[in-house]
């Protein structure tokens, strides 16, 4: 134990004499090895926030890998044949989309055509989700006003285990209770914003609705998506829409729920609608994109890799060269009694020493480069994500790990070759 | 009189280089006792410096017999040859050898900073002012190897040599580089040190200086043998 402190200590005070005295030295192998580190403390982050962007929200939006998912077109018995087949089923839910809006009546909503809300009217119709994308609302004409344009989607059970919506505050649906004649929905986090941001009167018209029901609003949550939109039981849209009115219905059940769907696709048939048009397609974005990124990721740190090697290539060529010069100062220590595997030692933990140094130095500037694309681009409603986005601890981890490798790489030749210093040779007089 | 502090009998030594190999030793036979100084005198070329580092451990023989304190180190580890060399040799050579970039005292403080245990920092300074005390240089502690002479140089490295007290003292041609009144001056510092129970072994061309050793020997084609005035 002494014995190794002693090791220790010594080699940490001759690589501190090593290094003082090569200052310029050991600045240009940092130098040559910075930009490889940086690269691959780039990649890493990037590849690390790209998928925080991409997969961050694919639950919510697509469903949970391995989901099933059927369309049903449009068809006047096809409601009634869902509903009852899915009665008490725990995992299954059908999902019925339409356009709904909010505020003062008989005015042109601020998000006409249902887009994101701070981009103004989109002129074509934005379908999102489950709301069906009709291209003529007479409610939407008039002169614009206080009034937001929103899916609304009615379910006959709990989504959240196919599309785990975060809950923002508030609470979620209830699917037990009786239906109020004011309906309570809940909506998303764009939706909660247009009603701070414009002081929307609380008043709600449904596409093809009898009459305007009062919503009452009892919840917000994350649904992942860029647009408002709301969330009802369906048994309370159910007061208010007539049948046959312009919606569009969706079936997720849970993987195993393939039964289910083969009585559901026969009894529909039965019922008319084409077989042709009951497709049941298993969600596995999620899978999917995380595949293609991890690609990219291979490819981008592929390129990394090739800088940092000529980083390697900068160290290993400044360490022969120090090696070279040092010949007569490596012989004299093992003269003195220092053990070759020590100098080794010594010589090696200097280039290690420059590889951790300079990694720091490169994530520091990675975190740096990150908060000032926040700065600059972060106010962009494309780059939102970027705003308050953490440096991801992947990327420095990968940071330390390149400059270790690159001193490790750099350093074991000119380590081997002062272990070998003959001392007979340098000192003979 | 007492056992030898080293004993070699008939090392032999071939060096092989770029022209064939050429045995520089052909059976040297050597003993070397507690506060005794041999002068070693010889033609250049002759394997006085290729004898010293088979004596210091740099090397190991071909053939014979090295006996530290009666133990047959002929053949040992490259570690134990390390830890011999820091604990029981000091050396001196012709070019001083000293760190440009370290202080007297740091240069001195070299062979305590070795990875051969550890002193820690203040005991360190103490040896390496009375290191650079016996030798009259302690006042330079704290310059660096360009701002001394020659023979203040060289009386660095030989407190470099003596800071962990070593039993034989090697000096290669210690005086080459210098004139002779200064060489004087060194070869009196480092005999002084077999006043101590050193063991001292001196190669040089300079006979008034291998006089003032209490033997003195010629190597001439690989043997060690008396000298006949
Ligand atoms: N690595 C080597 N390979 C082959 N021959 C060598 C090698 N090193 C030295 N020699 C030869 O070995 C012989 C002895 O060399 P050594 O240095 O021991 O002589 P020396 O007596 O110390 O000479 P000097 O008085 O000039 O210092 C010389 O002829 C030298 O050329
Ligand atoms: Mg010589």
């Amino acid at each position: 134990m002494i014995r190794l402190s002693g090791r220790l200590r010594s080699a940490l005070i001759i690589g501190m004499q090593g290094i003082r005295s090569r200052k310029l030295r050991t600045l240009l192998s940092m130098v040559s090895l910075f930009l490889g580190v940086l690269a691959v403390v780039a990649v890493q982050a990037g590849s690390q926030i790209a998928e925080q962007a991409a997969l961050g929200n694919i639950e919510l939006l697509e469903g949970v890998d391995g989901t099933q998912m059927m369309y049903v077109s449009q068809n006047d018995k096809a409601p009634a044949v869902v509903l009852d087949a899915l009665q008490g089923k725990q995992h299954a839910v059908a999902l019925v989309g339409t356009r709904a809006f909010i505020g003062e009546p008989n005015v042109s909503p601020i998000n006409k055509g249902g887009g994101p809300i701070d981009q103004g009217a989109s002129g074509g119709y934005y379908c999102s989700g489950y709301s069906a994308c009709s291209p003529d609302d007479n409610q939407a004409q008039g002169p614009p006003g206080k009034a937001v344009e929103l899916s609304l989607t009615a379910m006959t059970g709990d989504n959240r285990q196919f599309q785990p919506f975060r809950l923002q505050s508030g609470r979620w649906l209830d699917f037990t209770s009786p239906a109020s004649l004011a309906p309570r929905i809940v909506i998303n986090t764009k939706a909660a914003e247009a009603f701070q941001r414009y002081q929307i009167p609380a008043q709600m018209r449904i596409t093809g609705a009898t009459a305007d029901p009062t919503p009452q609003i009892i919840g917000v949550v994350d649904d992942g998506s860029g647009a408002p939109g709301a969330y009802v039981p369906y048994d309370e849209l159910a007061n208010w829409l007539p049948p046959g009115a312009d919606t569009s219905l969706q079936v997720m059940t849970a993987p195993s729920e393939t039964a289910l769907l083969q009585t559901l696709k026969a009894r529909l048939t039965a019922a008319g609608v084409p077989a042709g048009q009951l497709q049941v397609r298993t969600i596995n974005s999620k899978a999917h994109v995380a595949e293609q990124l991890e690609l990219m990721r291979l490819i981008f740190l592929g390129m990394a890799g090739l800088v940092l090697l000529i980083g390697v290539a900068g160290i290993l060529n400044v360490g022969l060269a120090t090696v070279g010069e040092r010949v007569e100062e490596f012989a004299l220590r093992r003269a003195l009694g220092t053990p070759r595997l020590l100098l080794a030692g010594i010589v090696l933990a200097e280039t290690l020493l420059t590889g951790l140094f300079t990694s720091m130095l490169a994530i520091g500037a990675g975190v740096l480069g990150l908060r000032a694309a926040g700065v600059l681009v972060g106010n962009s409603a494309r780059f939102s994500f970027l705003h308050d986005l953490a440096f991801p601890w992947q990327a420095g981890a990968a940071g330390v790990a390149a400059g270790l490798i690159a001193g490790l790489l750099g350093g074991s030749i000119p380590a081997l070759r002062a272990a070998r210093i003959p001392i007979a040779t340098v000192m003979r007089a | 009189m007492t056992e030898p502090l080293i004993r070699l009998s008939g090392v032999t030594k071939t060096l092989k280089g770029q022209e064939e190999p050429r045995t520089v030793l052909n059976g040297v036979d050597l003993s070397l006792y507690s506060g005794q100084s041999i002068a070693v005198l010889g033609r250049s070329g002759s394997g006085k410096s290729t004898l010293l580092s088979l004596i210091g451990l740099f090397d190991r023989p071909d053939q014979g017999q090295y006996l530290l304190r009666d133990n047959d180190i002929t053949k040992i580890s490259e570690r134990r040859a390390a830890a011999l060399r820091s604990s029981e040799f000091g050396f001196v050579f012709q070019r001083f050898f000293l760190l440009k970039h370290l202080t007297a005292a740091q240069n001195v403080a070299m062979a305590l900073v070795n990875g051969q245990g550890w002193l820690p920092r203040r005991k360190r300074r103490a040896k390496v002012m009375t290191a650079l005390e016996q030798v009259g240089v302690a006042h330079l502690a704290k310059h660096r190897p360009a701002r001394l002479s020659g023979g203040e140089q060289q009386r660095v490295a030989i407190a470099r040599a003596l800071v962990r007290d070593p039993k034989i003292l090697l000096a290669d041609e210690p005086t080459g580089a210098l004139d002779s009144e200064t060489g004087n001056l060194v070869v009196e510092v480092l005999r002084s040190t077999t006043d101590r129970g050193c063991g001292l072994i001196l190669v040089t061309h300079d006979r008034d200086h291998a006089n003032k050793m209490g033997r003195v020997l010629h190597l001439a084609d690989g043997v060690l043998g008396q000298v006949t005035a």
